[in-house]
């Protein structure tokens, strides 16, 4: 259903009938109109050829003389020849298939044979008038005008055929009476051409109502067209309109099935606040039947007085806003007097014109879920104190062991407390990881930016982590020279991101080869690459080597040590940098980590 | 930096086991002289009589934590001079942050290696004006 696609339908019905018929007559087709005329001239036709044989036999009979007896019988023949003309004329239009479109062709043969007949009368008229007795003119001029007056309904759809036809017929005989000599027959003859204007007159009036009768007929047919035309298309909106209402329906009982099954607590409002409806879910979280709760307001209900966030003041806003809000937490109070803790997203229905039609509120019991937020802290913050503290002992229990600052130990007893002191070392570093994890995602770490020359950095990093490579008999160098320029981070960050991933490669070279740490610095940005000469990366580890606890192979993490956490905390640190941290393999053997730091404009070189 | 050398350090720490390294960090490592003292309700005192170069904290202790003991120090005659180092646990930005806001001369964080805790003590009484 396309409600685009319906036709706009104009039933404006305030116009006056005249108005309308005008418009009907306006609305005809004036060929199809012709092609009436006509067709309304060719059909007393036969009647005409009959009549006038008739007519003609009778006055050939009477005229018959001796002395007019050739020109009677010329006459009779003209009669008969005109007439025959007229009777293919007739049957000639009867057959054509065109008729209708050659209407004016039609016009103009039938006005010739008008004109054809009209001329034979006209000549008995004017021929045989003088020549005849007086009963035989009496007969004669009774005949002329019947014949004459005969042409008024013959050809009453058009006027100037019958004003040709009468014309050659009353002219003749007009002007034999004019010479006659007779005062009578001059007196008639004044009188004739005036009996034929008049006859004329009512042939144009005929004609007119005729014409106008046509184009109403062709009007209302018109009408009618548009009428059945219309009332398809209201009966296929119609259908449109059904099918649409089902959709909506149908949508619609969906969408009440998603709000009744929903385990979130949905209400519908107005911009007071009032409840207009509510689901099942929302009668659980608070206790409330629907019943209870609809047509009272939401602010007086169901917010303790106390409430800071949803307040009378900030739903005035909201409603003047008109803008969704999420994520709102507040109290909500229980029927039963309790509170429990929500989580609101409020979203305004606004309609085209742009009022506001009502307001829908989603809402979250996250009483557990702030539960949980609040021991996922706890045990972070315990993680921090309690695991650190024990460690503390341990560690430096060892360290003061290790160092020879209590006495020295035998072999067996260093070589142990070496061993314990490191893995107490490692514990330290998950546990530091996890905590720098747990801080990155959620958001908390704040990255506390200096200026740092890269140079110092690459120096430093390399004194720092010498003695971890000393370990694994493996040398940290630096590759050419470092461009001499200033990176605004977090420095300590930073260190932690080199010692990562110069221990990760300390750790995987093999003895007696060199770590080399390279950087160069183009288009304002500097590039680290720490290379190494160790067995490279298997290839179905690559794709998750920044993700958390990544190791390529368990049995590494024991020989080598390690969090699985170090690469996911370098990416996160350097992104937080606005940097970015790749690698790619050494050619000949080897894995090279790059990170890329933007260089700011006004720290360059100095 | 004061012209003397750094010699006499006050730790106040509740556990017994960080008290002892410490110790041995200190004297043996650091050849400092140190006094340990367990309960911060009795640090003031003890402070007073012992009269250190610097006092290093402890953040978290129970019945009265670190920052508390600072402001005490703060406002007790004849403390105010001594500087304070932290060391702690807790390691986020923002504390320590507000640790240095409060005049603390430095902090340093737990769990802190003995083989460097008299050299680290020493580069932030170096620092100090």
């Amino acid at each position: 259903m396309n409600p685009g696609s319906a036709v706009p339908v104009d039933l404006a019905p305030t116009r006056g009938a005249s108005a309308r018929a005008e418009d009907g007559a306006a609305r005809a087709d004036p060929g199809r109109v012709l092609a009436d005329r006509v067709e309304q001239l060719y059909g007393p036709m036969p009647l005409g050829m009959l009549a006038n044989l008739l007519v003609g036999g009778i006055a050939t009979y009477e005229l018959w003389d001796e002395r007019t007896r050739d020109l009677v019988l010329f006459w009779w023949g003209m009669v008969l020849l005109v007439t025959a003309a007229r009777a293919v004329l007739y049957f000639g239009y009867r057959a054509s298939a065109r008729k209708a479109d050659e209407a004016g062709q039609w016009m103009r043969w039938l006005g010739i044979s008008a004109l054809a007949s009209g001329v034979n009368w006209g000549f008995a008229g004017a021929v045989f008038f003088p020549s005849h007795t007086d009963e035989q003119q009496v007969f004669l001029a009774f005949l002329l005008a019947g014949i004459t007056s005969a042409g008024i309904p013959a050809y009453a759809a058009s006027w100037p055929m019958f004003a040709i036809y009468a014309g050659v017929i009353v002219l003749p005989f007009t002007y034999v009476l004019a010479n006659f000599g007779n005062r009578l027959f001059t007196e008639i003859a004044f009188l004739v051409p005036i009996f034929y204007l008049i006859n004329v007159a009512i042939a144009y009036r005929l004609n007119r109502v005729f014409l106008s009768g046509y184009r109403l007929r062709h009007a209302y047919d018109r009408l009618t067209e548009d009428h059945t035309r219309l009332n398809k298309q209201l009966e296929q909106q119609i259908e449109e309109l059904l099918e649409a209402r089902q959709e909506v329906e149908a949508s619609g009982r969906k969408l009440s099935l998603f709000a009744e099954r929903a385990p979130i607590a949905v209400f519908e409002m107005d911009a007071n606040s009032t409840i207009l409806e509510m689901n099942p879910a929302a009668e659980h979280m608070l206790g409330y039947s629907t019943l209870e709760l609809i047509g009272r307001s939401a602010l007086n209900t169901l917010f303790p007085a106390d409430e800071a966030t949803l307040t009378p003041a900030w739903w005035a806003d909201f409603v003047a806003r008109r803008e969704p809000a999420s994520r709102i937490r507040t109290r909500c109070l229980r029927r039963d007097g309790l509170d429990v803790d929500c989580e609101f997203t409020i979203t305004p229905l606004v309609n085209e014109a742009g009022d506001l039609v009502s307001i829908i509120a989603q809402c979250q019991d996250i009483t557990q879920q702030l539960e949980a937020e609040r021991l996922k802290k706890e045990f972070t913050a315990t993680l921090s104190h309690e695991l650190r503290t024990p460690l503390t002992s341990i560690i430096g229990s060892l360290q003061l062991v290790n160092s020879g600052v209590v006495g020295d130990a035998s072999g067996e007893v260093t070589e142990l407390a070496a061993v314990a002191e490191r893995n107490a070392q490692r514990l330290l570093d998950l546990i530091n990881d996890l905590l720098d994890i747990d801080k990155i995602e959620s958001g908390k770490f704040a990255l506390m930016p200096e200026n740092v020359r890269l140079s110092d950095l690459v120096q430093e990093s390399l004194i720092l982590n010498k003695s971890y490579a000393d370990r694994f008999g493996v040398k940290l160098e630096v590759h050419g020279e470092v461009p001499d320029v200033s990176l605004h981070v977090d420095r300590k960050r930073l260190m932690q991101v080199m010692t990562n991933l110069l221990s990760n490669a300390a750790k995987f070279s093999p003895e007696g080869s060199a770590v080399e740490v390279g950087t160069r610095c183009a288009e304002g940005v500097v590039r680290v690459e720490i290379s190494d000469h160790g067995p490279g990366i298997p290839e179905d580890f690559r794709s998750r080597i920044f993700t958390r606890f990544a190791q390529a192979d368990s049995t590494t993490t024991r020989h080598k040590g390690g969090t699985g956490l170090g690469l996911a905390i370098c990416k996160r640190l350097i992104e937080l940098m606005n940097g970015r941290i790749g690698f790619q393999e050494r050619p000949g053997g080897g894995t090279i980590f790059h990170f890329e730091l933007p260089v700011p404009a006004d720290a360059a070189a100095t | 930096m004061p012209e003397r050398p750094l010699l006499k350090i006050s730790y106040v720490e509740d556990d017994d086991d960080i008290q002892r390294i410490a110790r041995l960090s200190l004297e043996r490592v650091g050849k400092m002289e140190v006094q340990i003292i367990g309960d911060p309700t009795l640090a003031l005192e003890g402070i007073r009589a012992f009269q250190p170069d610097l006092v290093l904290l402890d953040w978290m202790m129970p019945v009265m934590d670190g920052p508390t003991l600072f402001k005490r120090m703060r406002e007790t005659d004849g403390l105010q001079a001594i500087p304070v180092v932290f060391i702690t646990a807790k390691a986020s930005h923002r504390e320590l942050e507000e640790l240095r806001g409060m005049g603390a001369a430095g902090v340093l964080s737990k769990p802190f290696s003995p083989k460097d805790l008299p050299e680290q003590l020493r580069a932030i009484w170096r620092e100090l004006p």
